[in-house]
């Protein structure tokens, strides 16, 4: 299958991005001064990264009905939000088993604005259109005609405010608003996936280099996926297809806080109810190692000689300083002495908890 | 891209510095612009003895876990330390700071399955 590009991918060639396949695009791992230099530029407290998203999924959701579909396809209560605030929340199957995980963007009472996972769009807007026939609801499916980018550090409101027409001073986070960058309309939220105060911004894909290159003027630097995933970890945020999946419930993956049973009916609720009175099938733990290693996704959890866990993320933490993993065990040995086998050793390790790292987002 | 003419090479990217019946090597300039950041080398046991292609180093980088092969048989007498702390030398330095291990290698050691730097230039070329 031919790759799709992003309306930047011209830009991420000049910067010396090292283009990979990821979720059917092409898409940099990582530019030309190095993964480990461009976290250090997220996380190191002066300056600010800039990222490349568009990969990932829109879905408007409008009409009468936008509410209740929208309560009854989510776990979260969407009926919370006000206009121009943002929701973390799941879409379960019938199991309880992660479809996705996404935001949901309350423009007003009749239209909201889904963030999906650039894996599941697919999936995900089959899933929608299905359960839709049965509201007052249109769902479009907006991915290929929207560029996401993410400006996230210290530095991410003072470069961005510079080219933009509204006080970003007043979007908290996980609000947003449409704001006018370089005079072009955009969506911007004070979200993000790095543990620091940032942005994301909803535009277009025809006035994505424009701000694209303005910001990197003006000194943001380019991130690639390699970094990104290293500051997701950190703050032991759940990806996709690792931390959540088919297999896994939010009773699981300590995601029950994303899950509002007493909203009312929601695909997965009975499942999700149950698993949660039955008892969780796995753990989820951070643990870091005592000895030297990177621990790595699929690396075995032993309690003694007994393999009782996978580790779903790991990674050098140059902050936490060592190896830190994101682990599921059974249920039973989440308090044991754990160790990780990295190649045939197993390197023992400590519980602790996440983030790794001190989260800097502005709440 | 540096590929300094006094070494030996292999088609896994590894570099062999032979002074007498002493053996230095690491991963060339291209292995480590490959791997990209550098953040841990797993170094072998001293007076381990290997066969030529043996795994004899495990080196990660923030995306990457590699294998480094022994480029020729030998005995391992000494590891860079200096790798435990600070894996990015390989990165800045590979035919320098960055060196791996040395081995003690018999004095009539076979390189002929080597590549020189022409040969090696000719391999990152295709």
């Amino acid at each position: 299958m031919e790759l799709k590009q992003t309306a930047l991918y011209a830009q991420h060639l000049e910067l010396g991005g090292k283009m990979v396949p990821f979720a059917g695009f092409s898409m940099p791992v990582q530019y030309k001064q190095g993964a480990l230099k461009e976290y250090h530029c997220v996380r190191g407290g002066d300056g600010c990264g800039l990222f490349d998203i568009s990969h990932m999924g829109q879905v408007r959701v409008s009409g009468a009905d936008a509410l209740s579909f929208l309560q009854y396809v989510t776990t979260n209560d969407v009926s919370q939000l006000v206009d121009g605030q943002v929701q973390y929340a799941a879409l379960l199957d019938d199991n309880a088993g992660f479809i996705d995980d996404i935001t949901v963007y309350r423009i007003n009472g009749q239209h909201y604005y889904l963030c999906i996972n650039a894996a599941n769009v697919e999936k995900d807007v089959t899933h929608l259109t299905k359960h839709a026939a049965n509201f007052d609801v249109q769902v479009n499916d907006e991915s290929q005609k929207t560029a996401l980018l993410a400006v996230q550090g210290v530095d991410a409101q003072k470069l961005l405010q510079d080219i933009c027409d509204h006080d970003l001073e007043k979007i908290s986070y996980y609000h947003f608003a449409k704001v006018k960058l370089l005079g072009q309309d955009v969506l911007v939220s004070r979200t993000g996936y790095t543990g620091e105060d940032g942005f994301e911004l909803y535009l277009p894909n025809s006035d994505a280099v424009a701000v694209w290159t303005s910001l990197i003027e003006s000194g943001a630097t380019a991130i690639g996926l390699a970094a990104r995933d290293m500051l997701r970890t950190e703050m032991g945020y759940a990806l996709y297809g690792h931390e959540i999946h088919a297999a896994i419930t939010p009773v699981e993956s300590a995601l029950m806080w994303i899950c509002k049973p007493t909203k009312g009916h929601f695909i997965g609720r009975d499942a999700l109810l149950q698993r949660k009175e039955k008892g969780k099938k796995w753990h989820k733990i951070a643990l870091k190692l005592n000895g030297r290693g990177v621990p790595r996704e699929h690396y075995a959890v032993f309690a003694g000689e007994e393999e009782v866990g996978k580790v779903t993320s790991g990674l050098f933490s140059p902050l936490a300083g060592g190896g830190v993993a994101l682990v599921y065990v059974k249920p039973e040995y989440k308090d044991a002495d754990l160790s990780i086998d990295i190649r045939g050793r197993k390197i023992s390790t400590q519980r602790t908890t996440t983030p790794f790292v001190r989260s800097r987002v502005k709440k | 891209m540096s590929i300094p003419n006094d070494l030996k090479y292999t088609k896994e990217h590894e570099w062999l510095r032979l002074e007498g019946d002493i053996a230095t090597f690491g991963v060339s300039e291209h292995a480590q612009e490959a791997l990209g950041d550098i953040v841990f080398v797993e170094l072998p046991e001293l007076e381990t003895e290997l066969d030529a292609g043996a795994a004899i180093a495990v080196v990660e980088s923030v995306k990457a876990v590699s294998d480094v092969y022994v480029p020729v048989a030998g005995e391992v007498i000494e590891t860079n330390e200096e790798l435990e702390t600070e894996p990015e030398l390989i990165n800045s330095d590979p035919y320098g700071r960055g060196w791996i291990a040395k081995m003690k290698v018999s004095t009539d050691v076979d390189t002929s399955t080597l590549m020189d730097a022409t040969a090696y230039q000719a391999l990152l070329n295709q």
